[in-house]
């Protein structure tokens, strides 16, 4: 039997979807299943970490904990696959994952895989699939350590809504770590605004918005719509949109239900991030524009014009 | 303050990559300079102009690597080491990070500054690996980088949360995101001056170690066979009157693909 560890994945106290997605496969691979929730405040999550499909919930809760630092996540988390015995263990798809995975695996001395999509165990072999070169190729992978720590690329598996878990929480006590490298400040995120790796719809923004009134303008949509706000990197680079809302292979992987991309021309780099949506509506005034080749639907036209329509076809149907 | 960069070689994504037979086909293929670790190098110059830092770079795998390493000299590098050993051709992200930990404990560096991941690969894990080795801080996905004093720094990343703003203790490990800089365009005189400099080339042995002490021979995974990616087809596009067109698109998002 292969005991999988699950890192919860919490944002703002709030648990994010990829914890049951992660949990939900682990135990379709027949494993057995535990979670391990680091943070200030996350006792509470106790039950929800049960019925998202973990038998047992490891807590490591400290008010030093409250704001991520890579070193004492990690060894928090270490704590736990060795306390649960592991023989994996599993981050979604978040910078806490990508910065906490690789101490993880050198402290467990197990192989290390990020951004994966699939993972298969027969017997003692163990494989995994996960894209690479920009989502152009991807690897198979052979697992040659007893132990494999792996990050899960966003959208790679769904949550079974029937499955759940018993509640069992052992309490942790918090890692001594000593950390070369201290938080001294966090400035959050806009409070209120939808996670864009947990949005169930993404609208983002590409150069064709030119300004700052195209950005409020396309942003009015995503909010008519309760979705996740993202961006090209060329609105990062021209300074209108926050690096943390840019979308592709340096930025976030997205993979909601519909991806509305409004006058973005699709860059592989862009395409890269955002090609795990189910659907992708395309507003471009350029017919040849590369993102058509990827978009389900697409309209050719102003998005200047298009996107106020949207929002009035959209109210319609919504009133 | 000594400074240490690390460029690879990677296929351009732009590009298209031909799989056959669980290989990736070398036909078509053209070679840059990793766009994040062009960001390392800019940001180490950054600190050479600013704080008086030597900066030296280096670059690990087998094969020619001149042209990325002079285009670096030409950004302003002072001096490149290439390790050049064939039996780095398969290493795996734990062997590169070892390698890494030779050179950095060879030349008493203070600060070691990488790209967040390789284009190619896309795995992001050595330049953390290698803090976790050497057993000195770390932080990824960084976008700005001040001098504090001699032994501190004082960095901003981009977290789950928002910017974390870190005070970090030398000797450091800092991975950096392209949000950091817009890496310089070499001036002429930089790229006459690049082609002059030496380039230190040595293999594993002379490096003083080999691909088993780094764990080469024992690979944590390998990658058994490259498969293409599906690739997904373009759909419906509709051209014509804005006020239709949308209309009509709105109603097959609801009806037929039901995601609205």
């Amino acid at each position: 039997m292969t005991n999988i560890l699950v890192v919860a994945d919490i944002k703002q106290g709030e648990l994010k979807g990829s914890t049951a997605e992660l949990l939900s496969k682990a135990r379709a691979l027949g494993a057995d299943t535990a979670v391990v929730a680091v943070g200030g405040q996350v006792k509470d999550l106790a039950d929800q970490l049960a019925a998202a499909g973990s038998d047992t919930q490891f807590i490591v809760e400290d008010a030093s904990l409250e704001i991520f630092s890579a070193n004492p996540f990690a060894a928090a988390v270490v704590k736990a696959a060795n306390e649960f015995n592991a023989d994996m263990v599993w981050f979604g798809f978040s910078e806490t994952g990508k910065a906490a995975a690789p101490r993880v695996a050198v402290q467990l001395e197990a192989a290390c895989a990020t951004e994966i999509i699939d993972v298969t165990i027969d017997g003692d072999a163990v494989q995994i699939i996960r894209p690479a070169i920009a989502n152009k190729v991807l690897q198979k992978v052979k697992v040659n350590t007893p132990k494999l720590v792996a990050v899960v690329r966003a959208g790679a598996f769904e949550a079974d809504p029937e499955i759940a878990g018993k509640e069992n929480v052992v309490a942790l006590d918090p890692p001594e770590t000593d950390t070369g490298a201290k938080i001294k400040e966090l400035i959050s995120d806009a409070s209120g605004e939808i996670d864009l790796t947990d949005a169930d719809i993404v609208v983002s923004v590409g150069r064709g918005a030119k300004d700052q009134t195209g950005v409020d303008m396309v942003k009015a949509l995503a909010d008519d719509l309760a979705a996740g706000f993202g961006s090209s990197r060329a609105m990062v680079d021209a300074g209108l949109m926050a690096h943390n809302k840019q979308v592709g292979q340096t930025g976030k992987i997205v993979a909601p239900s519909l991806y509305i991309a409004v006058g973005i021309s699709g860059a592989i780099q862009h395409l890269a991030g955002m090609n795990g949506s189910k659907v992708i509506l395309a507003v471009n005034k350029d017919p040849e524009a590369p993102i058509f080749n990827v978009a389900d639907f697409g309209i050719v036209g102003d998005l200047f014009d298009v996107v106020p329509l949207l929002k009035e076809e959209i109210k319609k149907i919504r009133a | 303050m000594k400074i240490l960069t690390t460029v690879k070689k990677v296929v351009d994504v732009e590009l298209n990559i031909h799989v056959e037979n669980g290989a990736i086909l070398d036909k078509g293929l053209q070679y840059v300079i990793n766009a994040w670790d062009e960001n390392a190098v800019e940001a180490a110059v950054q600190l050479k102009e600013s704080h008086k830092a030597d900066t030296t770079l280096v670059s690990l795998g087998s094969g020619d690597n001149t042209d990325i390493i002079r285009k670096c000299y030409a950004m302003g590098i002072d001096n490149a080491i290439h390790i050049d050993d064939p039996a780095l051709a398969k290493a795996d992200s734990p062997t590169f990070a070892r390698v890494l930990q030779k050179v950095y404990e060879a030349g008493d560096y203070d600060l070691v500054i990488t790209g967040k991941q390789a284009q190619d690969t896309d795995a992001g894990q050595a330049g953390i690996m290698l803090a976790q080795f050497l057993n000195i801080p770390c932080v990824s996905n960084v976008i700005k980088i001040e001098v504090t004093d001699d032994s501190h720094i004082q960095v901003s990343r981009l977290g789950d949360a928002g910017t974390e703003i870190l005070d970090v203790t030398l000797p450091a490990v800092i991975t950096v995101s392209d949000g950091i800089n817009e890496p310089r365009l070499p001036a002429m005189r930089g790229i006459m001056m690049a082609k002059k400099k030496k380039i230190n080339v040595m293999d594993l042995a002379g490096l003083g170690t080999s691909f088993e002490d780094v764990g080469g021979t024992a690979p944590t995974s390998e990658i058994v066979e490259f498969m293409p990616t599906e690739k997904r087809k373009g759909g419906q596009k509709f051209e014509g009157e804005p006020a239709e067109v949308t209309a009509k698109v709105v109603d097959l998002l609801v009806n037929e693909a039901k995601v609205l």
